[in-house]
């Protein structure tokens, strides 16, 4: 059995990760290491050093070794169950097989790939030439002191400290203070304009909290909100106007436009 | 003028490779059976008079390279461009897609074994692949396969260039045929105790 460093223990492999493609290539690896026969992995003893190997890993890193793992014990776990008598069937291996000597094949391809491109690389075709940049001037040495870097260095660090940070101011309106805003402007009067309310104090955050109180408001049942139609005025009503919404057409709810 | 030196005109201007009927656009009097006369005495007359570069037969057209003898005097000059060679991975899903194009990410990515999407997007972006089409089956999968610049990318002249499918062992021609199937269980239907996991 290979086992490249003398520290191991026999029939555990010391592999580097990122010397493979992924866990077909680890796999295959594993397999060709010890000369088995691929139509006949010994799956047990393949687990077992695939989970040595990935064991080492970062788990993030390597979902496509797990998912190999749980094949793998999925495969020996189906060659350990009985199988019916007289009742044929495919060795459970056959897909893991299948793959392995495709994925081989890949291998082989991809090298002939890799030997052609470097032949080729070796043919320039005529070429743009573009200028060749000056040969570098010689090195200076380094004369600054520590004492003129500091002040090199604090003084860019004061020209541009200023100005930089980008302020963006919370705006504190509570939900308490708009629905205080509603109710006060239901006391004057029946119904309120959500227009007329939101026009009270402007920018977008008072009016999506004034929109937010008045829902809130509508959905504890102390006020109610009607709208002619879409896009037409919302009125918040008091909830006994209901009665009245008879009198008005910009009372009629949603949905009941003549 | 000899239809020769016109066709070293056209091929010394060109920087990519030309096919014979491109070439012979270039005069009248020129056809593909007069471009492949020219080049084959350019071709003698080169190596009569031992020149640094040859005519080369590339992605079905003819291109003007240096002879790769030369290529250690040219690495001396690091202005002169040349294609960055393709990362392990990216040698991978090309030449899976190069023999089963058309080919669609989901089934790159069972063959490998890993995820590919990157490694196509960088193929895409050399224009070594494209998409070719979609396929049957649930959101109509892209398809890739390989464009001319893959020929020229590699030298080659055609995509037989490529090792010839029945000189490889097994499979790579044959998408779902399993070498090892039990003899009464023909059915490809995965049904029964078998170790099948699904693409994707």
């Amino acid at each position: 059995m290979h086992a490249p460093s003398s520290s191991a223990e026999p029939g555990m492999f010391i592999v580097e990760i990122d010397d493979f493609e992924g866990p077909l290539d680890l796999l295959l690896h594993l397999i060709r290491e010890q000369d088995i026969d691929v139509v006949d992995i010994p799956v047990s003893r393949i687990t077992r050093q695939f989970l040595e190997v990935i064991e080492a890993l970062d788990l993030d890193s390597a979902g496509e070794f797990l998912e190999m793992a749980a094949t793998l014990v999925r495969i020996k776990a189906q060659l350990l169950l009985p199988r019916p008598a007289g009742e044929p069937g495919e060795d459970p291996r056959a897909e893991l097989v299948r793959r392995l000597l495709e994925y081989e094949q890949v291998r082989v391809v991809s090298h002939r790939l890799r030997s052609a491109e470097a032949e080729r690389i070796r043919r320039l075709a005529k070429g743009f030439f573009p200028l060749r940049p000056a040969p570098r001037a010689e090195e200076a040495p380094l004369e600054t002191t520590w004492d003129e870097l500091l002040v090199a260095a604090v003084g860019v660090a004061v020209q541009g400290g200023d100005e930089r940070g980008h302020h963006v101011p919370r705006l504190l309106v509570s939900l308490e203070e708009k629905v205080d805003l509603i109710l006060a402007a239901l006391e004057e009067a029946r119904r309120v304009e959500f227009g007329r309310l939101v026009r009270s104090s402007p920018g977008r955050v008072h009016g999506v909290m004034t929109l937010l109180a008045g829902l809130e408001l509508s959905r504890e049942r102390r006020v109610r909100l009607r709208q002619s139609r879409y896009f037409h005025e919302l009125w918040i009503c008091r909830p006994e106007a209901e009665d009245n919404r008879a009198r008005g057409d910009e009372q009629s709810a949603v949905g009941s436009e003549p | 003028m000899r239809d020769a030196q016109i066709v070293e005109a056209v091929l010394f201007a060109s920087d990519a490779p030309l096919g014979p009927e491109e070439i012979a656009r270039a005069d009248d009097t020129l056809d593909e059976d007069s471009v492949e006369a020219a080049v084959r005495a350019l071709r003698a007359e080169y190596l009569e008079s031992d020149r640094a570069f040859e005519i080369v037969r590339i992605a079905g057209g003819y291109q003007l390279l240096t002879r790769p003898e030369y290529a250690p005097y040219l690495d001396r000059f690091d202005t002169i461009p040349r294609p960055t060679r393709l990362s392990g991975p990216a040698l991978e899903a090309l030449a899976i897609i190069a023999y089963r194009q058309p080919i669609g990410r989901v089934e790159i990515e069972y063959i490998r074994g890993v995820g590919s999407t990157g490694v196509i997007r960088t193929l895409q972006d050399r224009g070594l692949v494209a998409v070719v089409g979609r396929g049957e089956g649930i959101g109509r999968p892209l398809l890739y396969g390989t464009t001319p610049q893959f020929l020229e990318h590699f030298g080659f002249d055609s995509i037989d260039d490529l090792p010839r499918p029945e000189t490889l062992p097994v499979i790579l021609k044959e998408p779902s045929e399993s070498a090892f199937r039990a003899e009464d269980s023909q059915s490809a239907s995965g049904a029964g105790p078998v170790a099948r996991i699904s693409p994707g």
